[in-house]
């Protein structure tokens, strides 16, 4: 007999109730006669027991182990991966060996930690003497089956668009109505309340409150959300909860939630604080908030800050009209402020002065040609009389005329009874002619 | 267009060219006098325009200050 193998089955039976078949068929070859007849003289060979180890294991046939991998090897170019398969409970490893492509193939990355059912055939491998589950299927068992569903959903729905980015809707500036589904009473509830309150004023929620984890959590979120949606004058929405495990989450990866949030056209804002594990409807939702607080602060504009922004916008504009405006009305002054513009009468006073000056000169040249002809004038007066023969008859001397005012210088000039004038210093004389003989 | 549809840049561009007609010189009397009426009609356009838009500043402001 062999002691290890004999206790074996009953910590198996005792740890993992749920092997019992498996155990209890592999209890029914232990009571076969297997037994070697073995003494001191005549020992068996190590290669002997070893096959024997081998075929005796090799009759526990194919079972379901359930336990956690605490460790993976996976060596590089090797076509197996070597796990660490430990009891949840107790301190009992067993080693368990995969083949690459069962491990690479599973939808969720096999890492340490993981919970796994492993169906494996327990193979003791002889040349090493080492005891090995040699699996066949890893499945994924509570949290990381949990995750990996998750996980396959996420990818079905994303394949189908539903959290494609060309879905997204704007969020409204200013909301007629905040809908704000949540629990009851909840903290959530509070942050966005006071928060939005803050940041105006006048915000006006529209709350309806919803199971936020456990079986109804999806129909109520679902329920709310078709009310909401259904209100005109709710313009946006937010989904929000304080963040919890992965299990309170569930109901916000629930397909049926994806779908109806994706069908909403009013902007849905998920709030539900998680970092690691991304519940799907943050996938779908149009805006995904860390926390309901900033899911507030999203959804409502800070009024106060708005207002001063707009005020700013206001002063600017003044300014810079004014500017313009003081800007413009200089340039005008300067225009006007021209002398063509001021004193329009400098160019008139200036044509006027021209005026003046050409009539000087023409005064001046026609004075001036006036004073050269009296000097002629005079000149030649003085030569005429300086001709005249006045003094000359002043002396005695006279001239006698004709009648028709020739000179009389001959006696043949003149006729007898002929009329004469006769000219002397002071006047003429008037006389007949009564005879005249030649000298 | 008729004086009173002029922009007001219209009217200061146009007064700024008379301003520089009449600066050139050279222009005979009767044309300069008729610039310079037409300078004054420009003048009057522009700062009846710049008033307006002061009076709106002012009314705004003190709307807003209201």
């Amino acid at each position: 007999m062999f002691p290890a193998v004999t206790h074996r089955p009953r910590r198996l039976r005792h740890h993992s109730s749920r092997f019992t078949p498996n155990v209890v068929g592999a209890h029914n070859y232990a009571v076969t006669p297997m037994a070697m007849q073995t003494s001191p003289e005549q020992p068996a060979q190590v290669r002997t027991i070893a096959r024997a180890i081998g075929q005796w294991i090799d009759r526990l046939g194919v079972v379901w182990v359930e336990g956690q991998v605490t460790q993976v090897s996976r060596r590089q170019g090797m076509a197996t991966v070597f796990l660490s398969l430990r009891d949840k409970l107790a301190d009992v490893s067993v080693q368990v060996t995969a083949p690459r492509t069962l491990v690479d193939a599973m939808s969720t990355p096999l890492v340490e930690g993981a919970s796994v059912v492993i169906q494996a055939k327990p193979t003791y491998y002889e040349n090493r003497g080492q005891l090995s589950l040699a699996a066949r299927e890893i499945r994924m068992v509570g949290l990381g089956e949990l995750l990996a569903r998750l996980e396959q959903r996420r990818q079905l729905l994303a394949a189908e668009g539903l959290f494609a980015e060309t879905h997204k809707r704007p969020l409204p500036f200013l909301p007629r109505k905040v809908g704000l589904i949540t629990a009851d009473n909840s903290a959530a509830e509070r942050d966005v309340v006071e928060v939005g309150r803050r940041r105006w004023p006048g915000v006006q929620f529209e709350i309806r409150h919803a199971a936020m984890q456990g079986v109804n959590a999806t129909r109520e979120v679902i329920e709310a959300l078709q009310r909401l949606e259904a209100n005109a004058e709710v313009d946006v929405i937010i989904i929000a909860r304080g963040g919890g495990s992965v299990e309170d989450l569930l109901p916000f990866s629930d397909e049926a939630l994806i779908r109806a949030v994706h069908a909403t056209s009013t902007p849905v804002i998920s709030a539900i604080g998680h970092e690691s594990d991304t519940p799907l409807l943050d996938l779908v939702a149009d805006v995904r908030a860390a926390t309901p607080t900033d899911a507030a602060k999203r959804a409502i504009p800070d009024v106060v800050e708005e207002s001063a922004r707009i005020q700013q916008a206001r002063e600017r504009i003044m300014r810079a009209l004014q500017v313009r405006l003081s800007g413009e009305q200089q340039y005008l002054h300067q225009l006007q402020a021209r002398p063509v513009l001021r004193d329009p009468a400098s160019g008139l006073s200036e044509r006027s002065e021209q005026i003046e000056a050409l009539r000087q000169r023409v005064t001046r040249a026609v004075s001036s040609m006036v004073e050269r002809s009296a000097n002629d004038i005079a000149h030649r007066r003085a030569r005429v009389q300086a001709l005249s023969p006045l003094a000359t008859m002043a002396r005695g001397y006279s001239v006698v005329q004709r009648p028709d005012g020739a000179l009389v210088t001959a006696i043949d000039d003149v006729e007898i009874a002929a009329q004469l004038l006769i000219r002397v210093a002071d006047g003429q004389i008037t006389t007949e002619v009564t005879g005249k003989e030649s000298r | 267009m008729s004086d009173k549809k002029l922009s007001y840049e219209q009217a200061r561009d146009e007064l700024a060219e008379i301003v520089r007609q009449l600066e050139v010189g050279g222009a005979p009397l009767a044309e300069s006098l008729a610039l310079w009426e037409r300078g004054e009609k420009l003048a009057q356009i522009a700062q009846a325009h710049l008033d307006g838009a002061r009076q709106r500043l002012d009314a705004a402001l003190k709307k807003a200050s209201d």
